[in-house]
């Protein structure tokens, strides 16, 4: 699969890599992948991001939701609201875990850094998002899989990564307007 | 006990699509609640074995899931 891979896209994938072993984590998960193409600089995501609005300051929002989704045991608002529907308050359990077992306990991240030296395996959401980038490329003729293709299929993947980049405007519909419903913009101005 | 078993009831009462969200969102929630505790146990000198038996399930399992090789 990676072959179909261009050089933004693979360097997506090896920065979710280099994330999860900075963090002492196992698994790489789609918000991994989601810091990883904010990283990307003069790539097609990153352009894309730039059109609607994600730079500077909105690109360390997101970074900061992401942070406090995986701090919120990698839960979405919406997975948040629906348990609150059961009585359960997420916030104060992670709250009472926290109080005793530190800051970002129920985050994934395991606080021995280095240690587990295992190979990193791609959870079920980031295996996910990497099958619909592939899906996506494909159905727009694409010959490529772009970073550009990894961030629209992190809009539609329904967990923390998606949410937070609607948060921040970024939704598949929006994304591909910018990607490419652009090109008859700039038809009429010429 | 019956405290999770009244959660397992009302989740199974709901509209599907939020009782499930809600299911898979617990269940991410007690993955998570479950590493805390194992390290926890571990970084206190438990044995596989003792955390096994109050998780109730085998110490292959748990030395699976969360030990290092």
């Amino acid at each position: 699969m990676f072959e179909r891979f261009t050089k933004d896209a693979r360097a997506v994938v090896r920065g979710a890599v280099e994330h999860v072993e900075r963090a002492g984590e196992r698994t790489v998960d789609a918000d991994h992948l989601l810091l990883a193409v904010l990283e990307r600089e003069g790539s097609r995501a990153s352009f894309a991001l730039a059109s609607l609005g994600v730079t500077g300051a909105r690109k360390e929002s997101v970074r900061d939701a992401v942070a406090e989704g995986r701090r919120r045991a990698g839960l979405s608002r919406a997975d948040a609201d629906a348990l609150s529907g059961l009585g359960i308050d997420v916030a104060e359990i992670v709250a009472r875990v926290e109080e005793v077992h530190g800051v970002g306990a129920m985050s994934g991240d395991r606080g021995d850094k280095g240690r587990w030296s295992g190979r990193r395996a791609f959870g079920r959401d980031a295996k996910g998002v990497l099958e619909r980038s592939l899906r996506t490329a494909v159905a727009h003729g694409d010959r490529h899989i772009g970073d550009e293709h990894l961030l629209l299929a992190l809009t539609t993947g329904g967990g923390v990564a998606a949410e937070v980049l609607a948060d921040h405007g970024v939704t598949h519909e929006s994304l591909t307007r910018v990607l490419y419903g652009g090109g008859e913009g700039r038809a009429k101005a010429g | 006990m019956t405290e999770a078993t009244d959660l397992a009831e009302r989740a199974g009462d709901r509209d599907p699509r939020v009782g499930l969200r809600a299911v898979a969102a617990l269940r991410r929630l007690l993955e998570q609640l479950e590493a805390v505790q194992v390290r926890s146990a571990r970084n206190q000198g438990w044995s596989w074995q003792e955390i096994a038996a109050e998780l109730g399930v085998s110490r292959q399992a748990v030395h699976k899931k969360y030990g290092r090789h």
